[in-house]
Formats: structure tokens, sequence, C-alpha cells
């Protein structure tokens, strides 16, 4: 069957966005881990606590509506790469938080700010990438419409 | 342990996870006397802890006390009472308060709000004083009434020269009164501001006043566990004041104590003692917290280190001037107890082997598995300073099971006939222990 013109288009995916927001809020509180270490003040520390704990709540909304994709049939097949990316950053990053609960300096050094390093590094990769943890699917080219 | 072997990286964190929450806490005994042990500092993703739940009183129920001793609940139904005083005519004054609250300031703080609650460690405080009149001295007082009210989350008083002086949480405020007196209806003037600031953490501000009653010592705890709410709110914190009674003038006496929640001045010699409240989250065995004579200008380790010279890894920056300088307490309590009140014995009102030392009262505390604390000890003293194992006094508050918890105890003093009384802040209740005649 062939496809009418003007129905070319792809529905776009939903979570990408989610998972682009979540991840510039976990690669913020490196930079706020950054600071308390050059700095001791501790309101930084905070900052870093509040960007992850905000990272992690934007990656289960993420999550759902990764789900949504797929119940709508927008998702095409998983990327394994980019899933991996951003499952491990945040997977690391919920152990982060936990390391970020601790009291004053230790919050941060030296587990905290490495655990933060290590997250960018694979957010960059995933966000350069594109956010995408499955490939679009086209529609109007099957049975779909 | 096999399967730990073949874990990757990630699977080791959530076993070390799973491992933090179940290190158990070691024989308490090890922890009491001049030199506890201390294990080495750990830091954990979720800190060890065991939250009982607040179940109160039931009619007839009380903690126990030992043969010989019989425990009467002097008054019940009281709004988170704290501090109990005992007037020289025999009223006993009960301080009902609760902390006036902080702004979550990190996820975390919602977390331990939880817990708080669950403890029975947030119910409101009455902000108020209550009179207990026991003028036959048979422990069933003949009234009960609210000497003053309104106030700001009281703690410590003292009553010298007709004046009472309450220690609410931003300032020491004074009453005209005079022991008889049920009703105080003028408002107090204010003596002296306390730190309380906009973070206002350890609000508890304790009181004595020196054995001549020309100055009032206050103790005022750290705004923080360990500094975490940043090193520039700590300063006049963790701290004990000398008050000039009459000027309101005031200095700091001593420093480094963490939360100095009690004081007590020694019979006899007039020194002046502090039960203290050491930092948590480094372990189910650190820090003990301590009963300790206190120096005029000593230094006592928060927050830079703990018993003397073990520095805590967690200030930064650190002072290796100050950790040099820190003072080892006397005697520890061992962790984790939450020591909240402090009084000598008036030589053998309840038995010969209470003759001479000091009665502690042990609110306890959710950051230790098992549980410590949660009992009124006493710490016998040889040489007029704490000395050897010390005797449960007031047992049981926590059921057997561990998982609930009647009643914690908080301010102990003796009454004129040398009986000893006990705050209980979540049974609400007021307790007064006797000896007791023809085994009643």
């Amino acid at each position: 069957m062939a496809r009418p013109i003007g129905r070319s288009r792809t529905h776009a995916l939903l979570h990408p966005f989610f998972v682009g927001l979540g991840g510039a809020l976990l690669m913020a509180a490196l930079f706020t881990d950054y600071m308390y270490t050059s700095n001791s003040l501790s309101q930084w520390a905070n900052f870093s606590v509040w960007l992850i704990t905000g990272g992690l709540v934007l990656a289960l909304v993420a999550t759902i509506f990764l789900v949504i994709d797929v119940a709508l049939g927008r998702a095409g097949p998983i990327r394994w790469l980019d899933f991996g990316l951003i499952g491990v950053a945040a997977f690391l990053s919920l152990v982060n938080v936990f390391v970020h609960t601790r009291d004053a300096w230790t919050s941060v050094v030296p587990t905290g700010i490495t655990l933060s390093t290590i997250v960018t590094i694979l957010l960059l990769a995933a966000g350069l990438r594109g956010w995408c943890v499955t490939a679009i699917k086209s529609v109007g080219r099957g049975e779909s419409q | 342990m096999i399967g730990t072997r073949v874990q990757a990286a990630s699977g080791l964190m959530i076993f070390a996870l799973v491992a933090a929450c179940s290190d158990k806490g070691g024989d308490p005994s090890k922890q009491y006397g001049p030199n506890p042990d201390l294990p080495e500092a750990h830091q954990y993703l979720v800190p060890p802890m065991s939250v009982p739940q607040a179940v109160g009183w039931k009619t007839g129920e009380t903690p126990t006390v030992p043969a010989g001793m019989r425990i009467q609940a002097m008054a019940t139904g009281l709004m988170h009472p704290r501090i109990v005083y005992p007037l020289p005519n025999g009223d006993i004054l009960v301080v009902e308060a609760n902390g006036p609250g902080t702004k979550p300031f990190r996820p975390k703080d919602y977390i331990s709000g939880k817990v708080k609650a669950r403890a029975g460690a947030s119910d409101k405080g009455g902000n108020r004083i209550t009179l207990l009149r026991d003028a036959d001295g048979d422990g069933v007082p003949e009234m009960k009434t609210v000497l003053v009210d309104h106030l700001h989350s009281p703690y410590g008083v003292a009553w010298v020269a007709d004046t009472l002086y309450v220690a609410n949480t931003d300032a020491i405020v004074a009453f005209p009164f005079t022991p008889g007196q049920t009703e105080i209806t003028v408002p107090g003037t204010k003596l002296a501001d306390l730190p309380a600031g906009p973070i206002n953490h350890h609000w508890t501000k304790s009181m004595v006043a020196s054995p001549d009653g020309s100055k009032l010592y206050v103790g005022v705890g750290s705004n923080s566990n360990i500094t975490e709410n940043g090193i520039d709110i700590e300063e006049g914190r963790a701290a004990i004041y000398e008050v000039d009674r009459l000027t309101g003038a005031k200095r700091l006496y001593a420093t480094g104590t963490r939360n100095p929640t009690n004081l007590a001045i020694q019979p006899g010699t007039g020194q002046l003692f502090a039960v203290v409240n050491e930092r948590d989250e480094i372990g189910p065995d650190l820090v003990p917290d301590y009963l300790t004579s206190i120096k005029d200008g000593g230094f006592y380790g928060w927050p830079y280190s703990y018993w003397g010279q073990h520095e805590d890894v967690r200030v930064h920056p650190q002072d290796p001037a100050m950790v040099a300088k820190a003072i080892k307490p006397d005697y520890g309590l061992s962790s984790h107890v939450a020591a909240l009140g402090v009084v000598f014995s008036q030589g053998e009102t309840l038995s010969p082997e209470f003759a001479n030392g000091a009665f502690v009262g042990e609110h306890g505390s959710w950051n230790r598995d098992p549980l410590n604390g949660y009992q009124v000890i006493f710490v016998p003293f040889a040489n007029e300073r704490p000395s050897g194992m010390p005797i449960p006094v007031l047992t049981d508050f926590l059921a057997p099971d561990k998982k609930t918890v009647h009643g914690r105890p908080v301010g102990v003093a003796l009454d004129r006939t040398g009986a000893l009384v006990v705050a209980d802040d979540v049974g609400n209740a007021v307790w007064r222990v006797s000896r007791s005649v023809d085994g009643k």
C-alpha cells in the first residue's frame, strides 16, 4: 500500500525529552559537587542532592513515558547502547543520592563527586546520541493506520 | 557469600547497601567509663537504624524499678514533658515543650521527619510549665495546674532569689515567682538572648544556676549533626554559656560540646557537670554520649574530633590545632543513648548503692540497632568523678520486642523527700520513684 503524501511523518517519541531533562539535572550535580569541593559551602552540597533527586524523579517519569511510547506503538526496537548508558547512569545516580544524604564533606568527597563524574560522562555520550532509548518507528507505512 | 564473588560492581553496591542496614551495635557495656571501646568509623548509604513505634502507657502500666522501690505516676496526660524541677516547698514544675519546628533543607529531612513522628518525637509540646503540688509527699499530687503558658519551646528552668528563670529556645526569660504561687500572670522580662537562628537544629536550652546563684549556666546544642548545615551557623552553638544572673551578660564557658542536653552542679564541690549527646551516622557504636565535668574554657572536640583526638572525616576544612586541644570526657555512657537528664543523688534516699553518684535519663534514639538507652541509670562516683558500671534504675520503657516504646525518659530530679522524679515525653507522664515502705 502506498503511503499518502503528508502522512509520511513520524510520531515523535515522548521519553527522550524527560531523559534529557533528568540528564541535565544529573550533570549539573557534577558542577555543584565541584563547587562544594572548592569552597566547602554546604549550600552547594544541598544543591547537588536536590539536583540528583530531581534527576531520579525525572528518570522515573522518563521510564513511564518509555512504556507509553512502546504501548502507543511509536517506539521501534530498543537501542541497547543508549539503554545501557542511561540505565547505568540512573542506577549510579540512585547510589549517588544515598551517598549525598551523608552529612557534610563526605557526602561529596570522594565517592559522591566520583559518581557524579562517571554519570556525567555516560550521559554526555547518551545525550550526544539523542537521548533515545529506542529507535523511532515511522507510522503510516504499515498496519498502524 | 558465594554469590558475591561473581557479582558485578553494581551488585556489590546493592550488597553494600543491605550490609549497611544490618550493621548491628555491640555490647554497650564496653563503652561505659573513661576509656570506651571506639570502633573504626564507617560511612553508610543508609545509616543503621531502628525506629520503635510510640504507643504510650496503658492505665496501670509503669516502667520497672528495682526491688525495694516503688513507682507512681505523679501526672499523666501532659503535653510532651521534658524537665521536672522541684521547688523548696515541695511543688514540682513540669516543663512541657517540643521544638519550634524547622523547615526541611534536604530530601533527607522529609525522611527524618517521618522517623521522628513514628517514634513519638514530633508530638506538640505544651509550651508551658505545669505545677504539681504534693503537699503530703505521698506521690499523689493534690493539685495540677498550669503555672505559666505561651512560652517559646522552653526547656531549662532555675529558681533563684524569688525569680523563675526559664530558658526558652531563643532567650532566658525571668518571672517574679515565690514558691507557693500557683499562677504567673505577669509577662516575663528577657534576661539574655540565646542562639536560635533561622536554623535551630538542637533546640533545647538546658540550664542550671551556680551554687551561689550569681550565674546561670546554659547548654546550647549544635545546629547540625556534623556541620552539614554550614560551619558559619555553628557560631556560638555546641557550647555552654555562663550568664550573669543580674545583668544578663554572657560568655562562652565551654565549647565543642555537641549537644549539652542537661547540666548539674555536683554537691560539695560545686563543679559543673553536663551530659552531652555526640554525633550520629558513623556507626552503631560511635560516638558514645558522655557525662563529664566541664572546665572553664574547655573545648570538647565537636565538630573536629570526638573522644579527644579522634578526627571526624566529615568536617572540612579540618583544624588540627583544635583537635589537639580537645578534652577527653570523663565518662562514656555508650552510643546513641541520648542522655537528656542528669541529677546528683543526695545520699541514701533511695538505696545505699545510690548514695554517691548521678542519675541519668536516657531518652534513647533510633540511630542504632539494637536500640540503646530508653532507661534511667545511676552512675556511681568515686573521688568526685564517675567511676564503675552504671546501675539501671527505671527500665522497660521499650516493649520486650523493642518494636514499640511506651515512654522515653528525659529530665530527672530529686524531690524534697529524696524521691526520683522523671519526665517522660512519649508517655506524657511524670514518674516518681521512692523507697518502698512495707513492700508497697
